[in-house]
């Protein structure tokens, strides 16, 4: 609001209705993927469940490979990026779902949007603060079922926040290993990224979609 | 006053989109001042009230075309010299022109740089061409320069509609006054 009296005065009471009506008009977003729901994390697991999780085949990502991308709203426009930099561990088995563990490490200064002057205003103490928070970790402590895929029930820390954060994914068995993929929204807020005048949602959106893709391959 | 044009003057429509893109041009440069001056968050906001104008010009200046093709223009009076002729038509040719090109540059700069832009929250306009550093350069230079090209012809623009009614004594200013009577 601030912007608009300082800089419009002679527009400010069209754009004071114009932007009224457009926060009126946001549609009501989806409840966030977090541990809302009853604690019955896993009872897709029958038989095995106390299995030894080290006794689960384990794959990491091959270097280089995978696509971890975000997705938001900036100024009414949708924005996209990736993370260069990330990492992703998984001891997985199908049969033992429950005792199934995801971790997955993102350097957040390797965030990309194509554009520097953006990148270097999202890793500011404003938003992701990169300099005090370098990394962002997932690490799920099992899998479950969901629909005709699986989701991670875990918790995610960005931004120094952690929060239960169960996130869709499909997995894959490839030649060499498995292939995790899936998307899902988070929203920046409840990690506290989007401080100051940066906190409106009016120019930059909640809600983040995270799309993902990530060929494993199998460890020894 | 009717809303559309006769031969001897402006339609309401033609009225209101005339002052009303002066009115956002003047306000255009304004935002693009203070944006200048601005960084982070500020400049951020700054210069996205700016695409959202400058986008809402364009979309005037596509009605305004259509409906100056749909409708009878007002004629120059009969005492208006020949090189005055040719100098009004290069002029309105160039203003037409203007109000498309400057809103065009503004929109390539923004997809050039990988942002994208939409109206006052809206909706988005589609990504003209994809990101590309010497795209955007070249067309921040000439989003400049056509801003220079464009003030320099709104004023003999000006300049010859002062002469029509300070000079000349007739009706071609008044005819294009919101509340403008002709004798």
């Amino acid at each position: 609001m601030r912007i608009m009296t300082n800089y419009l005065a002679p527009f400010a009471i069209s754009a004071l209705l114009i932007s009224t009506a457009c926060s009126g008009a946001e549609p009501p977003a989806p409840s966030p993927p977090t541990a809302a729901r009853p604690a019955a994390a896993a009872p897709a697991a029958p038989a095995s469940t106390t299995a030894a999780a080290g006794a689960l085949p384990r794959f990491v990502q091959a270097a280089g490979a995978g696509s971890l991308e975000f997705e938001f709203v900036q100024a009414g426009a949708v924005t996209q990026g990736h993370f260069r930099k990330f990492a992703t561990e998984l001891q997985y088995d199908e049969n033992q779902l429950a005792a199934s563990k995801l971790k997955v490490t993102v350097q957040m200064p390797s965030l990309d949007t194509q554009e520097k002057d953006r990148d270097e205003v999202l890793a500011s103490a404003e938003l992701f603060d990169t300099g005090k928070f370098p990394t962002a970790q997932y690490s799920a402590t099992g899998l479950a079922e969901r629909g005709s895929g699986l989701e991670a029930v875990g918790k995610l820390t960005l931004h120094g926040v952690t929060r239960d954060v169960r996130v869709p994914l499909t997995i894959r068995t490839t030649n060499n290993g498995v292939e995790i993929s899936g998307e899902t929204t988070i929203r920046r807020l409840e990690f506290g990224v989007g401080q100051g005048d940066w906190k409106s949602t009016e120019w930059v959106g909640d809600e983040v979609k995270l799309r993902y893709r990530v060929p494993l391959t199998r460890s020894k | 006053m009717s809303i559309r044009n006769t031969t001897r003057s402006w339609g309401s429509l033609s009225k209101a989109l005339h002052w009303l893109i002066v009115l956002l041009i003047i306000n255009q440069w304004v935002i693009a001042q203070r944006a200048d001056a601005l960084t982070g968050f500020q400049k951020f906001a700054t210069l996205n009230w700016h695409k959202w104008f400058g986008m809402t010009i364009f979309m005037l200046a596509i009605v305004r075309l259509l409906w100056r093709l749909a409708n009878p223009v007002p004629d120059l009076t009969a005492e208006t010299r020949p090189w005055e002729r040719v100098l009004a038509k290069i002029s309105h040719v160039l203003l037409y022109a203007l109000i498309f090109a400057m809103p065009l540059t503004g929109w390539l700069m923004s997809s050039a740089k990988a942002y994208g832009v939409s109206w006052f929250n809206v909706f988005q306009f589609p990504d003209l061409v994809g990101k590309d550093d010497r795209l955007y350069e070249l067309m921040h230079e000439t989003h400049e320069v056509l801003f220079g090209v464009l003030v320099a012809t709104a004023l003999l623009h000006a300049a010859g509609a002062l002469k029509h009614h300070f000079v000349d004594h007739n009706d071609v200013l008044r005819r294009m006054l919101p509340f403008g009577r002709i004798k």
